[in-house]
């Protein structure tokens, strides 16, 4: 066998090995996160699977321990279908209610046990009217003087 | 040539200037927004940023092509200093956006799709400068980068398109919100203004970059070709 042959050889196989491998990885990072409609939908396939959940954390829901810091609140998309999470962490500075987030962890029966709580921010910006509105009283004070 | 120079010094005083002013402006002027606090302020550097990075490689893209075509070695050269200037934007990109997600995702890094693109546009053009390096013919060199630079930015419209196109972490775009086919920007004018005037800024400020290291690129082609006449 020719040395040119056997690079071409070699090389169309390293080259699918890796096409292949990207493929595969692409799948799993185009989905960066389920919703909880999908996770409920067949929960065999997503059992003792490390996996992130994408949804909007449910008004009324959140319970949060400081003393423990334990942080417990449901997930939802629509508002009808539900996933409790529980969470060993501290609550991020931008978490509230109404929010989107991504949590990763596992299912553990009906409940997500999430060991990452991430706060997924909007593209929608707004003015904070009220410092607004405070600053300008402080400096008409400062006037004022 | 002194009207280029008149040029560089003009690019080089209005970047500067225009980085104080746009300093200034964000930092004393604007009111805080009402989600993020303080942190949001780290847009005004990112999204500019981005901006020029894509400005950056548009360059590039066109001028690799017009080398493909023309064959004229000042082609290269432009499209070699703006894939430097690119990559430096790009670098900065990845920086400040690690800074912003900190705070406000509560996480440096992830593997989503905008990110993880963004990070391939970076290690592309590594690679786009180490082939440069590693031929040592100049018309080769030309013409290998200017088939690698036309493909590296191909990553630019699935950049600019993975928040739609996959699901991310990273927030669909601000800036360049489209409804019902028409563009309107999801942030109210008070802050939006000082943005689009940083981006101007950013703009002026990679022209500055882009000019002064053609210069030196042209004089360096030139000085070798010399080089080389004088040992044949």
């Amino acid at each position: 066998m020719k040395t040119r042959t056997k690079f071409v050889i070699g090389g169309a196989v390293i080259l699918a090995v890796i096409v292949a491998l990207s493929l595969q990885e692409l799948q799993k990072m185009t989905v960066f996160f389920y919703t909880p409609a999908e996770v409920l939908a067949s929960p065999g396939e997503f059992e003792d699977k490390t996996i992130r959940i994408g949804a909007l954390v449910q008004k009324g829901s959140v319970d949060w321990n400081a003393q423990a810091i334990q942080l417990s609140f449901k997930i939802t998309e629509d508002g009808k279908v539900l996933i409790p999470v529980y969470y060993d962490g501290v609550k991020p500075d931008l978490f509230r209610e109404g929010q989107g987030v991504v949590v990763e962890g596992k299912m553990n029966g009906p409940r997500f046990e999430a060991s990452q709580l991430l706060v997924k921010h909007s593209e929608e910006y707004t003015v904070d009217t009220e410092h607004k509105k405070s600053k300008e009283e402080y400096y008409k004070s400062i006037q004022a003087q | 040539m002194d009207s280029m120079k008149k040029i560089i010094l003009f690019l080089e005083w209005g970047s500067i200037a225009g980085l104080a002013g746009c300093g200034l402006w964000i930092f004393l002027g604007l009111p805080i927004e009402s989600s993020q606090g303080f942190p949001q302020k780290i847009m005004y550097i990112h999204v500019p940023t981005f901006v020029a990075t894509y400005l950056a490689f548009f360059v590039v893209f066109a001028f690799s092509i017009a080398y493909l075509w023309k064959r004229d070695l000042m082609y290269d050269q432009i499209a070699k200093v703006s894939a430097e200037v690119g990559l430096i934007f790009c670098a900065l990109l990845l920086i400040t956006g690690a800074i912003w997600g900190r705070p406000t995702w509560g996480t440096f890094w992830v593997w989503d799709a905008r990110l993880t693109t963004t990070l391939l546009l970076f290690l592309i053009f590594m690679g786009y400068f180490l082939l440069r390096m590693s031929v040592s013919d100049r018309d080769k060199e030309a013409r290998l980068a200017s088939v690698l630079g036309i493909i590296g930015c191909l990553d630019i419209p699935i950049i600019h398109k993975s928040v739609e196109w996959w699901r991310t972490l990273h927030q669909p775009s601000t800036l360049f919100k489209v409804e019902s086919g028409k563009a309107s920007p999801s942030i109210p004018p008070e802050l939006l203004n000082p943005l689009i005037a940083s981006i101007m800024v950013m703009l002026l400020f990679y022209l500055y970059l882009l000019l002064l290291r053609y210069q030196t690129e042209k004089r360096k082609d030139e000085l070798n070709q010399l080089l080389a006449e004088t040992q044949v």
